[in-house]
Parts: structure tokens; sequence; C-alpha cells
């Protein structure tokens, strides 16, 4: 089975992403036009002001030593503080409030789409060229092709405004949120609050039901390929020629190897959840990592974008690392 | 893969004449869904040149699509019926059947002329992803050896990001603006028909005739205009084809966000956000439902377009299971 | 992590590339000191070092990590690529050594001149 070796090696690698990302951040934000010092500075600023903030960023020192000095304080997750959102407030402190929203939100847009979109991509492939496989094929590429921020007005329109099923936004009706986990369905459950439970799920299920459209139809035309691809293989026809049953040499030999490709593009796609939620956070005024980062973008806050792509990173290699393992158990012939 | 397909491509009959000669063509018209995202296509082209043309010859005054300078906004809902039903019923016979929007500007027409901006920002963005990526996989390809794997290598890197979220850091480096955005997609989608390009490339090159022709004493780039780019131009239709649809969405996207389209612009995206912002929420649904409509048809039309293209190159996943 | 057959090939992989980075990492320096600022055409550079040093070790980690998983899915799936983990590792040393050559070479001109 899987070793605590095997996982502590791959948890090494996070060491060279962080690096890389932390490097290409510092590129990024050399590059891009603009003095930082102005960016702080108010309205008002004279040039003496804004010299004594450009020493107190380090901003004079030659190039190599800002990096140096960046990275190590990258190494000491010292990510600075914010320079224009919260002004002055440390960038960790914020994305230890705002991270927990998102991933909620991406994980349960995952899992719908996980849950509908394996289903929906197995019948298809099962039915193929029958009208069930062309509608739910279409389904998919209507599901690619509307954008989140049209289908995610429209259904607030629907089901928030004209039916009054759901809240049309936020993420609690009332009362601040508790800062327990971060992770709203968690706290409620510590506290104990079922109101509170029902309340945040309320609030949670169309913007995940929004994310989850999208992965679904990803996942359901891998599904279906993959699927395909499989049934083409040679030990199903041999299986098949045994004289089993069709659906059941189906699902017995073809479904653990078709979802082998599922997974790895369920973990690669995971980034575009993120952005995904960005749009998402947006679209239902969640103020989540999402809306924090086209503030940050948008205001020139570099500190906080820093922090958000580091964290995004941290993530995805999170992600990887566990479809990674699930690897392991879909097919024990992969050594490690 | 077999080769035969690859062998039978001889330069001495014209390229039309092999693509009506292969089986891609009658593949893709017997494909139904492929034929009704072709429909969309050109339904959405004809709208927005038809438009643009109109006011290119002064039909149609720019000034009803683009002007701000409306002192009292007054919203018109499509034929003055504020219902999705009710709308439904008296379609076709009112002055603004889209209805108009927080600076009484017609809708309709708004749309009408975003179909045009669409199609040019996103041919834009696909024409520029092709050039670089064909260039790019053509040279990997060629050269092989370490220049391939740098390049190759790189763009994996590349294509690992999130589309948006790369696109979002382009944006954070050259600013905001609809033709920033075009660069940043540019940017984004190169790699995708780099990795497409060069597989193709390289399938042209394993020909024994290219090597014949090489033997010969052709240049470089000779062997490269003459062979590997016509031989490379179905995988490359079919990628454009796909990234024309993602090119619309992400444009529309970054100016959701606020880093594409500005203040004025009747673009789909900036419409959207501007409907949403003016009140989707108070019953104003017209200003938004439109604009993102047609952005929606055109995407499903490149999308189905694309697919249906990828099933006639690659005919194996029709007959998978017999 | 060191592969068996030894460091010596990483490492000359490494050294060239590098080599190679000082080089354009100089001539950028030059170049675009005729058009601006000293101090401005070396933080350039060394940011434009710094991206590739970035993209390198994200693309060598990236390969490290995910490689198994997309060997696999290839091999699942016939797509017919040549993708492996061990070009793509040695790719992105070179992307490495370059950048940090460039970087290198713009630090250089900066303690210099």
């Amino acid at each position: 089975m899987i070793s605590t070796r095997y996982v502590i090696k791959r948890l090494v690698l996070l060491i060279p992403v962080l690096f890389g990302v932390a490097t290409l951040v510092f590129s990024i934000l050399h590059l891009s036009p603009g003095n930082p010092a102005t960016v702080i500075a108010t309205q008002q600023a004279d040039a003496a002001e804004i010299q004594r903030i450009e020493e107190r960023l380090g901003l004079d020192d030659p190039i190599w030593v800002q990096y140096v000095r960046f990275m190590v304080e990258v190494v000491q997750f010292d990510l600075g503080e914010s320079w224009v959102h919260n002004k002055g407030e440390p960038v960790t402190d914020i994305l230890r409030w705002k991270f927990p929203i998102t991933l909620q939100l991406a994980v349960l847009g995952q899992i719908a789409g996980i849950v509908f979109g394996i289903p929906i991509g197995i019948i298809s492939a099962v039915k193929q060229d029958t009208i069930t496989d062309h509608i739910s094929r279409i389904g998919a590429l209507t599901g690619i092709s509307v954008p989140i921020f049209w289908s995610g007005p429209l259904i607030i329109l629907l089901f928030a405004v004209h039916l009054d099923w759901f809240p049309t936004n936020g993420l609690l009706s009332n009362g601040p949120l508790p800062k327990i986990t971060g992770v709203l369905l968690i706290d409620s459950i510590i506290k104990g609050d079922i109101v509170m439970f029902v309340d945040a799920a309320w609030h949670l299920f169309l913007p995940s039901m929004v994310i989850g459209i999208y992965s679904m139809a990803l996942i359901s035309r891998m599904m279906r390929s993959s699927m395909l691809e499989v049934v083409r293989q040679d030990y199903i026809r041999t299986a098949r020629a045994k004289g089993q049953g069709e659906k059941i040499t189906l699902l017995k030999h073809g479904l653990r190897n078709a979802l082998i490709p599922v997974v790895t593009v369920i973990g690669i796609q995971f980034g575009s959840l993120l952005g995904g939620a960005v749009l998402t956070e947006t679209v239902f005024n969640i103020r989540g990592i999402g809306m924090l980062l086209v503030d940050a973008i948008t205001d020139g806050d570099y500190p906080v974008v820093q922090g958000i792509v580091l964290l995004f990173a941290v993530v995805f290699t999170m992600v990887n690392l566990f479809v990674d393992l699930t690897y392991t158990y879909l097919d024990p012939r992969i050594e490690q | 893969m077999s080769t035969e397909t690859a062998s039978t491509t001889h330069e001495d009959r014209g390229f039309l004449d092999r693509l009506l000669a292969s089986p891609f063509l009658s593949d893709l018209l017997s494909n139904r869904l492929a034929i009704l995202g072709l429909s969309l296509i050109l339904l959405i082209t004809l709208m927005g040149v038809l438009t643009r043309l109109a006011v290119f010859v002064g039909v149609l005054d720019f000034g009803t699509i683009l002007d701000t300078q409306f002192a009292q906004p007054r919203k018109h809902p499509p034929c003055g019926n504020p219902t999705i039903t009710g709308w439904l019923g008296s379609v076709g016979s009112c002055q603004h059947p889209f209805g108009t929007d927080a600076q009484r500007r017609d809708v309709f027409l708004r749309t009408m002329y975003g179909a045009w901006l669409a199609l040019k920002y996103g041919t834009v963005t696909v024409a520029a992803s092709t050039v670089l990526g064909v260039g790019l996989g053509t040279l990997a390809a060629y050269y092989g050896g370490w220049l391939d794997n740098v390049v190759m290598r790189t763009m994996d890197v590349l294509l690992s990001f999130p589309s948006l979220l790369l696109a979002l850091a382009v944006v954070a480096i050259f600013g905001t603006g609809l033709w920033k955005a075009v660069i940043a997609l540019t940017l984004v989608y190169t790699p995708r028909f780099a990795r497409v390009v060069r597989g193709a490339a390289l399938k042209v090159l394993e020909d024994e005739y290219v090597d014949a022709t090489v033997a010969l004493g052709a240049r470089d780039w000779r062997v490269i205009v003459r062979h590997v780019l016509p031989n490379s131009l179905a995988p490359i239709t079919v990628q454009s084809t796909l990234n024309f649809g993602l090119a619309v969405i992400d444009l529309a996207a970054l100016s959701f966000l606020g880093f594409g389209a500005t203040a004025g612009t009747p673009s789909w995206g900036w419409m959207l956000t501007k409907g949403v912002e003016n009140g989707l929420i108070n019953g104003l649904w017209w200003m938004s439902f439109f604009p993102g409509l047609f952005l929606a048809l055109t995407v499903l039309g490149f999308n189905l377009l694309g697919d249906g293209m990828r099933d006639a190159l690659d005919p194996r996943m029709q007959d998978a299971v017999d | 992590m060191a592969p068996d057959t030894g460091l010596a090939a990483p490492v000359r992989r490494l050294a060239t590339a590098a080599a190679a980075g000082v080089a354009v990492g100089l001539v950028a320096v030059g170049g675009l000191t005729l058009d601006g600022t000293l101090r401005g055409a070396t933080e350039t550079t060394f940011a434009f070092g710094a991206l590739a040093l970035g993209v390198g070790l994200l693309g060598w980690s990236g390969s490290v990590m995910a490689g198994r998983g997309i060997e696999n899915m290839q091999r699942y799936m016939d797509t017919g690529s040549d993708w492996t983990e061990s070009d793509s590792r040695r790719a992105m040393t070179r992307i490495i050594g370059f950048g940090v050559g460039v970087m290198f070479a713009a630090s250089l001109a900066t303690a210099l001149l």
C-alpha cells in the first residue's frame, strides 16, 4: 500500500514548486509597469514621501538583493502586508479566513460534478449514438459553452428572485461568520448550530451547482471517451467472448480502467475550478479568495496577489498528490 | 495511426481536391451536430457583418449603439412588457424587441453589434495564437533535439496553468483593456496550437516522400511551406475552431471581471456585466439576458463544429463499439 | 532523487545552459541600456531571467510530480504523444540553467558598472 515515505517524498517537492512560483511572482512584480510606492502612497504624497516608501520597501537596493530578501521572507511564510485592501493587515491573516470559503465552494462544486458527470458519461458511452447519448453530449457541450457569469445571474433570477427558494447572495442570512476552522459547514457542526448549518447549505447550494455544471460537463465528456476507448481494448472483447453479460463486463473490467484518465483530468482541471470560483464568487457576491484576487489585481495590491498565487500552487500540488494516491488504489499494477 | 493516409498526399493534386476527396468532409457533413454548429456560426457572422455594414454605410446611426449621453436613464422593457412570457407574445411588432438599457440604448442593436466585436477580437486572438503556435510547433518538429524538447516542455508548463488565472497574471503585467486581454489570451492559447502543429508536422516529416525532397536539396522553409503546413491544416483548423469558442467566452469573462472592455463598448461581456449590475435582480432581465444568450450560442456553435471536426479527423472514436 | 546514471550529464546540461544565459543576459543588459538607464536594464533582464527560472522550477517539479500520472493517462488513452518524464526534466534543467545565467549576468552588471 501507500508508504509514508512516498507521501513525504512528494511533499518535499512542494519546496521547488513554491520556490518556482515565488520566483515567477517576483518577475511579474518587476516586469509590470508602475511604481509600487505610488500604489501605497496617498494621493497627495510628494516626491519625498514616495522616496521614503521606496526606501522602506527596499526598492532602491540592487535587484538581486531584493530577490534574495524576497525569497528569505517567503521561506519564513512572511507574505508581507496588504498595500491597499485593509492596508497594513498581514496577508497570511487575510488568506487564513478567505481561503476556506473558496475551498468549500470548489470542493462542493467538484463533488457535484463527479456525482453527476461520471454516471452521465458512462450512460452516454454504453448507449453510444442513441438519442440518450446525443442529449447528454449536447448537454455537456452546452454546459461548457454557457458562461458562468451568464447562467449564474439567470439562476439567481429564477430560483432566488422569482421562485424565492434560495437566497440571492452571501453566505449567511444574518450574523457574522463563526471563525473556528473557516469552513462554514464544519464550523456550524462544531458549534452544534443546526439552524446555521441549514442556512449555510441553503446559501451554498446555487453557487456550488453553478460551478458543478461546468465540472460535470468536462467530466462526463472525458468519462464517455475514456469508456469507449477501454471498451475497444482487447481484454474486454476476450471477456465478452467468454460469455459474460454485456453490462457486467463493462462494469467489472471497463469502469476501473476508464476511471484512471478521468481521475487525472479531475486533478488537472481542479485549477480551472479555482478559475471558475473567481467568476462564481463575483456573481454571488461571496467574499472569498476569488473576489479578493480580482480586487487585488485591480488595485495593484501585489503582496495579496502573490499570497493568493502561492496558495493556489500549494492547493494544486496537494490535489495532484491526492490524485496520485487514487491511482494506486485504482490500479495496483502501478508500482511506486 | 496508419501511415497510408499520409503517404497518399502528393503535391500534384491541389489541396482542395484532396480535401474534397477525403472522407473528412463527408464525415463532417453527415454529422448533424456539426451542421447545427456551423449554422449557428454563419447566423452570428451574418448578424455581426450586416450590422457593421449598416453602421459603415450610415443606415444605422452609430450613436444609438454607443451613445452614453442620455441625461435621464429610463429603462425600457422589451416591447413594453416586463415579463418573459409577455415578451414572447409581442416580439416582432415593436420598436425595441430586446428593450433598452440603463442609458436608453437599444439592446437589440447593441447585441447585433456585439456579434461583430466578438468575431473581430476572437479572430485576432485565434489568428495570433495560430501563427505563433504554428511557428513554434513546426520549428520544434523540424529541428528536433534539445530545441524541440525545451520549446515543447515549456508549452506544457504553460498548459498546466488554469487558463483564466494565467490570463489574469498576464493582465497584471500588461494592464487592462480589450486589446491587452487579446494579448493575454494569445499567450494562453499558443501552447495548444504548438502542441497540435508539432504532432501533425512530425507525422508528415516521418513520411518518406519528405525525406526524398530533402535529399534532393529542398530548403528547410520550402519543405515546411510546401509539405508540412498543407498536411497539418486539418488539425490546425480543428484547434482554431475549438479555441474560437474559448476565446469568445474568455474575452467576455475578462470583461466581466473588469479587465477587458470598457464603458460604452457594446461587447457582450461588458453588456452582461452592466446588465447584471443595473438590476437583473430587480426584474430588468433583458439587459443581460440577450447579450449572454448570443454569447452562449456563439460558443456552442464553435464547440459543436469543433467537436464534429475532431470526430471526423479521428474516425476510430466513432467505431469504438462494434 | 538523483538518477542512477550519475550527476555528470545534468550538471553539464545545467552549465551549458547557464553559460548561454550569461551571454544572453549581458547582451540584453547592453541592448536595453542603450534604450534607457542601466538600472532599468538590469532590473528588466533580471526579471526575465527570474521568469525562466520560475517556469523551469515549476516544470521540473511538475514533471516529477505528475509525470507518472500523465504517462499512465497516455498509455491508457493511446494518444500517441511521446511525452516522458525524463525528457521533460531534461528540458527544465536547461531552462533553469538559462534563467540562473541571465539573472547572474544582470547581477554582475549591477555589481561591476
